[in-house]
């Protein structure tokens, strides 16, 4: 399966072990990757409509141009802000046309509304299978305590799951796939925090205690989220979180293909565990007891 | 259909700690909670308090958290909602005052949230000789808004508000919203400034849980995030004392206008302004460390960088 590859701006910046991992994990899978290199931030929730609903129509044009239908993200906030961009793009025709004809046609561009904005994980039990998925694990993840955490545009609004509720339960069923136990929490589909880093840290870094301090009181080892955003929040702060609650908290959080790199066979390092910064030894001491 | 009804207790007068008083209620298939809670108050206990009025999901009065989830009594069918074990549990909606069993302190928690933005309307020109005509096409954005009964369901969803009961929320925003883009409002600047200080709209998350929760279909975040890009387009991107905000919004749309993608450490720099930065050392000396953050720092343009320039360019032609 051939799809375009759009790895947002925090898998190489904030998260410089993300993009790797991704590039590694699809290869191992077999899904092709062809990236597009020459496109925009989608605007991230920031920035207004009004520009990033061109800049994304121009990221599905390029897409669109290459002969692919689906744009696959490795960014819950990616997907959220591209995929609701896509939706607004595919069913109302005119605001296309106007889009196109205002910002797309003077680069000989043109968006006919035919793409589709995919999570690697949506990808993954939509596309790939979940069975296929189960039998490429060379190392079950026997024992690992995994705590899932979606992030918010993943899940939200209604329109984004496309109709498809089971989209809500894939990292579960994905934990599950490569072998680990699942360690349920309330706060898994709620929010991280980082949206408000800027506008009001404290509730923010509240919000992190709570989600990792909920996820760890159950027994988690670790956490693993499919949003780099929600990385940088939940594993970037978790020192300051503490330090606010007054306690320790120490959840490794991983990001989605490091846990599906793991029950690859890929060895921590490959996957670069070392970057982040709540320490992932406990994680990488319990993997490779496994091999 | 038998049911037990776990039903919240207190009284904000003889204080004590809250209760659940369990009732067995023998209800027909297609009864609602309100109809279960007038049932025991008429039959079994006519001390139990709630509010209802409308009966029919058009008033907003019967808000309550019912088996965890914030509901309207009356639009909640007891056998939709009732456990495998046949009970329902019926408490106020969190983080409220409550004043007796299921009755909450609304003002408290919502009214003095909405007056503060307020809800009135301050008309531009002086007040017409006849009817203020407005064409409908004018009109449509808000008549939507409009419709908003006050249930509190959207707070109640509200990721920020259970951390921080401060935040004015997103009944109080969309409130808001409802004036700031009413066409004979003349108060539009005022309003953006006061909805953009500390606990406004620049707390929000956007996590569209409001969205969710609204029963009137008025999607509250979106209509929050309308409010921001109208903040935005009129340049009050923050209020007086959060200008980080419109630091943070600056620095984001040029480091996207000029290198095609976002620039984070130039971001953290430009948000917080060089003191504040110097609080954030520990954060760097651990990305440092970890390898996170590359040293020489750079950040190269985009293939296409330019192309993306020109959208910015083109959009900031067409606002007046």
């Amino acid at each position: 399966m051939k799809v375009a590859f759009y790895p947002g701006c925090v898998s190489r910046g904030g998260c410089p072990e993300l993009y790797p991992s991704a590039v590694k994990v699809a290869a191992e899978l077999g899904l092709e990757l062809e990236e597009l290199t020459d496109v925009g931030c989608n605007g991230a929730g920031v920035l207004s409509r009004e520009v990033s609903d061109p800049i994304n129509a121009r990221t599905l044009a390029k897409a669109e141009q290459r002969g692919l239908s689906t744009v696959m993200t490795i960014c819950s906030t990616c997907t959220g802000v591209m995929g609701q961009a896509s939706i607004r793009l595919r069913e109302d025709t005119r605001y296309r046309e106007r889009i196109n004809r205002e910002f797309l046609a003077d680069e000989g561009l043109e968006y006919r509304g035919t793409v589709g904005v995919k999570h690697l994980l949506w990808i993954l039990h939509e596309d790939y299978g979940v069975d296929r998925l189960k039998s490429a694990v060379k190392r079950p993840l026997r024992g690992l305590k995994v705590s899932p955490f979606y992030g918010c545009y993943i899940r939200r609004p209604e329109a984004i799951v496309e109709g498809k509720p089971q989209r809500k339960q894939y990292l579960e069923r994905t934990i599950e796939a490569v072998g680990a136990e699942i360690v349920d929490f309330g706060g898994k589909g709620r929010c991280c925090g980082f949206p408000i880093l800027s506008a009001n840290e404290t509730n923010s870094m509240a919000m992190v205690a709570a989600h990792t301090g909920d996820a760890k009181g159950r027994g988690a080892d670790c956490m693993v989220t499919p949003c780099p955003l929600c990385h940088l929040n939940l594993d970037g702060g978790q020192p300051k979180a503490e330090a606010q609650k007054g306690a320790p908290i120490g959840l490794p959080i991983l990001h989605l293909p490091q846990l599906l790199g793991l029950g690859l066979g890929f060895s921590p390092d490959d996957l670069q565990l070392r970057r982040h910064i709540v320490a992932t030894q406990t994680v990488a001491a319990k993997v490779q007891l496994l091999s | 259909m038998l049911t037990t009804f776990k039903v919240h207790r207190y009284d904000s007068e003889l204080g004590g700690k809250p209760t659940f008083q369990q009732y067995a209620v023998d209800l027909p298939e297609d009864a609602t909670v309100l109809d279960g809670l007038f049932k025991i108050r008429e039959e079994l206990d006519g001390t139990l308090a709630f509010r209802a009025s409308c009966n029919r999901g058009f008033c907003g009065e019967c808000t309550l958290r019912i088996n965890r989830g914030g509901r309207l009594a009356c639009m909640t069918r007891v056998a939709a909602t009732r456990t495998k074990e046949g009970e329902v549990t019926v408490e106020p909606t969190r983080f409220v005052r409550v004043l007796k069993d299921l009755v909450y302190d609304v003002d408290r928690q919502l009214w003095q949230k909405i007056k503060a933005v307020e809800p009135w309307l301050q008309p531009a020109a002086a007040e017409p000789n006849s009817e203020h005509v407005i064409p409908d096409a004018e009109l449509r954005p808000i008549r939507n808004a409009m419709k908003c009964y006050y249930c509190g369901l959207c707070d109640e969803g509200c990721s920020v508000i259970p951390f921080d009961n401060t935040f004015l929320g997103p009944t109080a925003l969309t409130k808001a919203y409802r004036f700031v883009a009413d066409p004979r409002d003349g108060a539009r600047a005022h309003r953006l400034r006061a909805v953009g200080e500390p606990r406004g709209m620049w707390d929000c998350v956007h996590c569209y849980e409001a969205d969710e929760h609204c029963p009137r279909g008025i999607e509250p975040t979106a209509r929050i995030l309308d409010l921001r890009e109208m903040a935005v387009s009129a340049g009050v991107k923050s209020g007086t004392t959060n200008p980080q905000v419109a630091r943070h919004y600056d620095s984001f749309a040029r480091s996207v206008r000029t290198s095609g993608w976002l620039d984070e450490g130039r971001l953290a720099l430009e948000t917080w302004g060089i003191r504040r930065a110097l609080d954030l050392l520990p954060v760097a000396w651990r990305a440092l460390r970890r390898g996170k953050l590359p040293i020489p720092y750079r950040h190269p343009k985009r293939h296409g960088a330019e192309r993306i320039g020109k959208i910015f360019e083109k959009v900031e032609r067409r606002t007046p």
